[in-house]
């Protein structure tokens, strides 16, 4: 390809690019109306015509709250995936170790709960999107802590190394696995191999990494021993330079 | 001073509208509330121009930021430079969680940014904190 065509079609991508993220925000933003009317004029009904309902009216208006709640989940979540490419902060250099020490803090609840162990080597510093990073780490390990195995102490590791102009990352979990039929699946928007009841989420976390990892210039994938655990991989460039080479 | 308190609210979507006069009813304080749909409108109310000649000036203005015409910034802009309009706080009450216009909004100087939630429990709520905090905690200026 001479420089004139590569040019040209990395315009074409940044066009589409653009146009797509726009039509995301738009489409969320513009959902959220009708939705915010739905909500209040059931709460209104609710309010002012509580004495008179009866019970199956009850359950009718509590089954709207919940379908509310979903569609409104559904649509942060969206709007939050299409975030990523319109809202980036620029990449500087970030010491990953104080990334994740701060996800951990976050997820502190979650980690006890689980009564999980969370173990990481020292980690190295990357040029990154410090907020993409840490949410990327978060959804993984959030992801491990979701999906842990019963009978056994669920425990994460997260390791790095270096591999020609890359970092590799690993978040290594003892959890339930992924079917390998499913490990490529798994990175779509909404997508879920669990039934809401199951395991709650609206099935973007992954397709937020993935994207994230994107815009870094690197990829990651999923290996999976069904029933004994699951490892994230990802890549990230080593320097700002190569970074910028590949992503362009 | 008047003891009835005047809120301007500034939205253009009829539903919200309705719920936030609904949530502003149930306060404790007696209010008058005058609704207008954009940004035009909002500056003709508060420079009294037009069919808002005889219109009292507000003690607190509720601002939606997405709107027709004018926008909620473009208003917070023109209210923030006129030395007489800049005294009455602004409250950013819009649907927008979205950091930019967090940023942006504080950047023209509103007086708070809100997040309006979904739900009329919720907003209540929210309505309630609005009115005790400017109307009981907060000294205001005097009113002209």
């Amino acid at each position: 390809m001479t420089s004139v065509t590569k040019k040209k079609l990395s315009d074409e991508v940044a066009r589409s690019n653009a146009a797509l993220q726009q039509f995301a925000t738009v489409a969320a933003h513009d959902l959220q109306e009708p939705l915010r009317s739905i909500a209040g004029f059931s709460d209104m009904l609710a309010k002012y015509q509580g004495e008179n309902l009866d019970e199956k009216s009850v359950r009718c208006i509590s089954k709207i709250a919940s379908g509310i709640q979903r569609m409104q989940t559904l649509i942060n979540d969206l709007l939050n995936y299409s975030r990523i490419q319109t809202k980036p902060h620029e990449l500087i250099q970030i010491d990953s170790n104080k990334i994740i020490q701060s996800c951990l803090k976050s997820l502190n609840a979650s980690i006890s709960e689980a009564g999980a162990e969370v173990v990481f080597d020292t980690l190295p510093t990357v040029m990154a999107d410090g907020p993409q990073l840490s949410q990327l780490f978060q959804n993984l390990i959030g992801n491990a802590l979701k999906f842990s195995a019963e009978g056994r102490t669920p425990v994460v590791r997260i390791s790095a190394k270096r591999l020609g102009l890359y970092w590799l990352f690993s978040v290594q979990d003892n959890g339930i696995g992924i079917a390998p039929e499913f490990v490529k699946r798994i990175f779509g928007v909404f997508q879920r191999l669990h039934s809401a009841s199951a395991y709650p989420g609206t099935g973007i976390g992954l397709a937020i990494c993935q994207r994230i990892v994107e815009r870094h210039g690197g990829k990651i994938w999923a290996e999976s021993d069904p029933g004994s655990g699951t490892t994230f991989n990802f890549t990230i460039p080593n320097s700002l330079e190569e970074n910028r080479c590949l992503i362009s | 001073m008047s003891d009835l308190i005047n809120i301007l609210l500034v939205d253009d979507s009829a539903d919200d509208v309705e719920f936030t006069l609904a949530a502003l009813r149930e306060t404790k304080l007696s209010n008058t509330v005058h609704v207008v749909s954009d940004g035009v409108e909002a500056m003709q109310y508060l420079r009294q121009e037009g069919q808002f000649a005889s219109a009292d000036r507000p003690s607190l203005v509720l601002l939606d930021l997405n709107m027709p015409r004018k926008d909620g910034r473009e208003v917070l802009t023109e209210m923030k430079a006129d030395p007489e309009l800049r005294k009455i706080p602004v409250v950013i009450l819009t649907t927008s969680q979205a950091e930019e216009d967090v940023v942006r909004s504080y950047d023209l100087h509103a007086n708070c940014y809100i997040s309006k939630p979904v739900g009329l429990n919720e907003l209540s709520r929210v309505v309630r904190m609005i009115d005790e905090f400017w109307f009981g905690i907060v000294k205001l200026p005097p009113v002209r």
